[in-house]
Parts: C-alpha cells; sequence; structure tokens
C-alpha cells in the first residue's frame, strides 16, 4: 500500500503518519472539528436540469445529468439504464502511477454503482417508454474537480442531488412513432425514486476506538481502514464498504452506522430542501447560474447545510416528536426481546455513546441492522427490499410530488 | 528589492531591462530568458527588481526545479543498491547515498526506510541527470540536515517556502514571540514543525498555510492570531 502510493499527496510520509495517529489519539483534528463533526456541504445548482456543484471543504465535485432514447438490455426488457461514469481528471495531479488513478475511480465508480444502481433507488422501470423497445438512459457524469478527502460522500451527495433535480422530457409512443416533447410543448418529468441513499465515511485508527468522520486528504491517507456506509432515508443499508487493516469490532461499526443513519437522513432532508429552494428561485424567474466558472465559484446561488438544517432545526418540528411518541410505545416491547437477543456491548453503546443522537431510532430496525455487518458488504438489505416494494406500492398511486411530509408520514405508519 | 509589481505573461519581451542592459552588467533570474538581443519573460507572474542589476519573474509554482546548494525535504521512497531514491517534489526522483550521512561507513549504514523525511542539501543538479542529495557538509557534519523524526510535515507552494526563508521575513519572528517552536523549511515547498504539544504543533501549521492565501499586510494578523488557532 505505501510503495505503489504516490508521494504528492499528504499523508504518505512518516511523520505525518504518526503525527495524525497522535492527533487521533489525543481527540484533536487539524480544522478542529470534533470527532464526529463534518464539513459544511454546499449545493449549487446550474442553470440546466441536472447540474449540480458540491463541496464540502475543499473537495468539489460536479455532476451532470443527461438522458437519451436507447435500446434496453435484453435481459431486463421494461427496465431504463442507468450509467454512472467518474471522471477524476480534475486531481490527476495526485496520481503520479497509473495504479492509484484506477484504483481510486473503480472504488469510487463502484461504491456509486452499489449505492445508485444495486439498491435500485431510482425506478427504472418507469423509465420505460415501448418494451424491449425504447427506454430512457440515464446517464450521470461524476466530475470531481479537487479532492481534499471524503470523495466518496461528496460525489454521493452530488449524484443523489442531481438525479433529484434532473428532469426528463416527456415522450409519447404510437404507432411506432417515438416523439419526444421539448419543454415549451409539455413540462418536463422528474424522475422516479424508490429511496433516496447517500453515503457517510469514516476513518478508523490503530491507536484510538473512535472512529473520525468527514476526514480529510490527510486524515484519509493516514487513515488504517476507512469505513464507508451508504444509507437511505428510511435509515435503511444500502452498502457497506469497510477495509483497512485497523481491528475493528462489530460495536464501532454499529456506533458508525447508526450515526451515518442519522447523518444520512438529514443530508437527504438538506437536499431536498435546497431542491425545493432552488425550485422557488427558479419559479419567480430569479437569475440562474450562468456557467460553470459561476457554478463552482459563485457564492451566492450556494445552499450550505449548516444554514439550512439550523434554520430548520428553529422551526417547530412536530413530525419527529410525533414519530418518537410512536416509537416509544410500540417499541417498548420489542427492546426487551432485544435484550435477549443482542449482545450487551450493543445494549452499552445506546447509553455511552455521546454523539448518538439517534435514540429515535426505530428499534425493530436497529435489530434489522445489527443483522447486517454480519452478511458483510454485499448485502443488500433483503428485509429493505420488502419494504421498499411497500414504498413503492403506496408511492404508486401518487406518483410525483413526494414531500418531505408525506414521507416520514409514511415511514411512521410502517412502524406501527 | 522593489515593490513595483508589473506582471508579465511568458512570452512577454521585456523592454525595460533591455534598455538598462545597454548601459550596465545586468542579472536574468528565474522566469526569465535571454534571446539574441532580447529578454523575454518565461513565465507568469509580478516582475521582481533588485539594485543594482537583478531581475526575475516570482512566479506561484508548487513544482520544484532543483538547483545546487539548496536545502530541501525529501521522503525516502526506496532502497536501492547503495542509494536511497528520495522524492523531493521534482519531476524525477533524487538520489542519496548511504554514505552521504555523518559517520556513515560501508559497514555502517544509516538506518532509513520507505517513508522517512530527510532534511537535505542538493549537491549538483542538471536538466539530464537525476538531482543528487547530501546530508554532511564539506568537512563531513552534518549540521543541521539528516533524518527528520516526529514532528508534522506538510506541503504548500515554493512562494510560501521562499518567503520563510527570506532574511527580512517577519513571519518566523512574529511566531516565535508566541511559541517556541522547531522548525525545517524547504525551498521545494516543504515545512517541518515541531512544537512542544501536538496542539500547538496543529495550530503553527495552520498559521503557516493560512499565509499561503494572504498577502504581506496580514502576516502580523496572522501571527497575532496564533492564540485562536490554539484555542480551536
Amino acid at each position: 500500500m505505501f510503495m505503489n502510493s504516490n508521494l504528492f499527496e499528504p499523508g504518505k510520509s512518516k511523520p505525518e503518519r504518526s503525527f495524525v495517529q497522535l492527533a487521533v489519539k489525543q481527540n484533536q483534528r487539524f480544522d478542529g472539528r470534533r470527532s464526529n463533526e463534518c464539513r459544511d456541504v454546499e449545493l449549487t445548482f446550474g442553470a440546466d436540469w441536472g447540474t449540480v456543484a458540491v463541496s464540502m471543504g475543499d473537495t468539489k465535485v460536479l455532476t451532470h445529468v443527461t438522458c437519451d432514447m436507447g435500446a434496453p438490455a435484453t435481459s431486463r426488457p421494461n427496465e431504463g439504464k442507468l450509467q454512472l461514469n467518474v471522471n477524476l481528471g480534475g486531481v490527476a495531479f495526485l496520481d503520479e502511477v497509473q495504479t492509484t488513478h484506477d484504483q481510486r475511480s473503480l472504488t469510487l465508480n463502484s461504491l456509486l454503482e452499489r449505492t445508485f444502481r444495486s439498491s435500485r433507488s431510482v425506478d427504472l422501470e418507469s423509465l420505460c417508454v415501448a418494451a424491449e423497445q425504447h427506454v430512457w438512459c440515464i446517464r450521470v457524469d461524476v466530475n470531481v474537480l479537487n479532492h481534499d478527502g471524503n470523495l466518496y460522500d461528496a460525489s454521493t451527495i452530488a449524484t443523489l442531488a442531481a438525479l433529484m433535480h434532473f428532469r426528463r422530457p416527456d415522450v409519447t409512443f404510437t404507432d411506432d412513432e417515438l416523439r419526444i416533447y421539448t419543454e415549451k410543448e409539455r413540462e418536463f418529468i422528474p424522475l422516479l425514486f424508490l429511496h433516496y441513499p447517500v453515503s457517510v465515511t469514516y476513518c478508523i485508527y490503530k491507536s484510538s476506538g473512535q472512529p473520525i468522520v468527514d476526514p480529510t486528504l490527510l486524515e484519509e491517507n493516514a487513515a488504517d481502514s476507512v469505513i464507508v456506509l451508504s444509507f437511505n432515508s428510511y435509515q435503511e443499508l444500502c452498502s457497506l464498504n469497510a477495509g483497512g487493516t485497523a481491528p475493528t469490532n462489530v460495536r464501532t461499526i454499529m456506533q458508525c452506522a447508526r450515526n451515518a443513519a442519522t447523518r444520512c437522513k438529514s443530508l437527504v432532508d438538506f437536499v431536498r430542501k435546497a431542491l425545493l429552494l432552488d425550485e422557488e428561485r427558479r419559479l419567480q424567474g430569479g437569475r440562474l447560474v450562468n456557467g460553470l466558472v459561476a457554478l463552482i465559484g459563485n457564492t451566492q446561488h450556494k445552499l450550505s447545510f449548516n444554514k439550512l438544517m439550523s434554520c430548520q432545526k428553529q422551526e417547530p418540528q412536530p413530525a419527529p416528536t410525533e414519530k418518537m411518541e410512536l416509537d416509544n410505545e410500540s417499541s417498548e416491547k420489542p427492546e426487551v426481546e432485544e435484550i435477549e437477543v443482542k449482545e450487551e456491548p450493543s445494549k452499552q453503546e445506546t447509553g455511552d455513546a455521546p454523539m448518538d443522537s439517534s435514540g429515535w431510532l426505530p428499534q425493530d430496525e436497529d435489530s434489522q441492522e445489527l443483522s447486517i455487518p454480519s452478511d458483510a458488504s454485499t448485502s443488500k438489505a433483503g428485509k429493505g427490499k420488502q419494504n421498499r416494494s411497500k414504498n413503492k406500492a403506496n408511492k404508486k398511486p401518487q406518483q410525483k410530488k413526494q414531500t418531505d411530509h408525506s414521507d416520514s408520514e409514511e415511514e411512521a405508519r410502517q412502524y406501527i | 528589492m522593489s515593490t513595483t509589481s508589473t506582471i508579465v505573461m511568458p512570452g512577454e519581451r521585456i523592454a525595460a531591462i533591455e534598455e538598462l542592459a545597454k548601459s550596465k552588467r545586468v542579472i536574468l533570474g528565474p522566469g526569465l530568458r535571454r534571446l539574441d538581443d532580447t529578454v523575454v519573460a518565461s513565465k507568469a507572474g509580478p516582475l521582481r527588481h533588485k539594485e543594482p542589476g537583478t531581475f526575475w519573474v516570482d512566479n506561484y509554482q508548487r513544482r520544484y526545479i532543483p538547483a545546487r546548494g539548496d536545502l530541501v525535504l525529501g521522503i525516502v521512497r526506496a532502497k536501492a543498491g547503495d542509494l536511497y531514491r528520495v522524492d523531493i517534489g521534482a519531476a524525477d526522483t533524487a538520489s542519496i547515498s548511504y554514505l552521504a550521512f555523518e559517520a556513515a561507513t560501508k559497514k555502517n549504514r544509516p538506518d532509513l526506510n520507505p517513508g522517512d523525511l530527510i532534511y537535505a542539501r542538493v549537491l549538483n543538479a542538471s536538466a539530464d541527470i537525476e538531482p543528487e542529495l547530501v546530508c554532511v557538509n564539506s568537512v563531513g557534519k552534518r549540521g543541521k540536515l539528516g533524518v527528520l523524526a516526529e514532528g508534522f510535515f506538510f506541503k504548500c507552494s515554493l512562494n510560501l517556502g521562499r518567503m520563510l526563508l527570506r532574511e527580512n521575513c517577519p513571519v518566523l519572528g512574529a511566531l516565535t514571540r508566541e511559541l517556541p517552536y522547531e522548525i525545517a523549511v524547504g525551498v521545494n515547498g516543504r515545512i517541518w514543525l515541531k512544537a512542544h504539544s501536538l496542539k500547538e504543533t496543529v495550530a503553527l501549521a495552520n498559521a503557516i498555510s493560512a499565509l499561503e492565501q494572504s498577502g504581506c499586510a496580514e502576516i502580523d494578523k496572522i501571527c497575532g492570531n496564533l492564540g485562536d488557532f490554539l484555542q480551536t
């Protein structure tokens, strides 16, 4: 790992590594964050549908979604296609050796594939125009502009935001004639989602048991292992990528998973909120972001996670409190059962983990999650699938316009 | 050094120097090139002038170009026979013989491993052969050179490294007033730092990297703010 990696990026020399280990041990980070604190996420929507720039600190990712008519795969004749492309050209300066470049882009690509495609987050069946003949091919281009650690989260957030922002033209297929309408003729249609996944990254060091979230490039390179967890807004696990050499116990992973689940939920809420604001801006006919430079550099249109979510907290939020009560009632019984099933450490953990604000995390969900680390990275959350198909059934009559509220209602209903 | 800053672009002909060259001797520094009777800039940046007749272009750069006598920080990449390959941020890796350390003999080799950080002097540098480093001076003493253990190491632009090394640079003095520390600055844009505690080292590193984006006027402010960096 050490020799074939290049020395241009930080965290490759011994002093750096031992210093980071020491810093983590003393619970210090270079930018003054706490170990469970994330950098601010900033979203900028471009003038085109499906163009989003995301920045987390100095990490910058630009994502663009395009669509095209094409023929479906023979194995899935009634499903559209979703293609995820990663372009690391912007950080080519980091890759002295071809192998590191390949490795980096492969990891990122497989994370995106697992998070969005294998977990079937986009309803591909709705992209079918005529079975076996015409389907929509959605192509997501993820351009990495700058890399300062945690490319994973930045690109999943960017991909999710871009897909949610994207609108495809309406199309009709009659008498073997395909007709695609322009935006003037018929309004564009947003994509349908079955669930909304994003990822959260943790770094684990041998010197300390405490994982740190949202690592910078230095922290990431000096880490002994990196764990990337993707959760959707229903707090179901979509993918888990744990590698490296640091010994990690179930407890640490569970702690990460719990925190990641809440973080993912708030990230999705943030993206939704940002989309609403963007829509408002469009309706008002406000000035859109012009051109790439403005998209990356413009501070005026930036939607910051910290700002948006902090003002949301001030608003009275009936939904979560309601749910909490519901959960408390409903979960009382399962909790007793769980004490018998679960090992003790995970029980303690709910008590002592200081950063664990997920006390309201539904308990039955917990037990579901607990089984996940055991069947490791390929886990596709089989039980989640049932839930999801249920969601799908619920959603179908409502069709689009899925607001935050209806979502949480649905979620609550399942747990009762 | 004059502070007039005319920005020159690569390929731009600089008539002022040509005029001066007619009457007296002129020295062209980095970023300037003589083509027959004309002086042409080869890099973009502000044109600097030092009395009596030295000119250079102070361009922003991160890729180091080795020059004889430079003090650099390098990371050992590999052992290769009786050489160590060292990454100094140049286009090519540099080499250092295991005999180029204090008190090293054929029997008594220095113990260097990949990833170790060394402070060394460039012995020879030419465009066509790989640069060679030494960790001793002409009488075989190590002086300040050698392996740097512990501490923190980070990279910056070449300009920042050069600025810190300038004799009249107020930065290091201002920082010394706040806390004691050890520092090694390489002209290849690499800085090694060590203070008493980890917190202080982080604060110093952040303060120095903050200088990257700031002008000379803000130096005092940033150094004065070191207390703020420490608290965070």
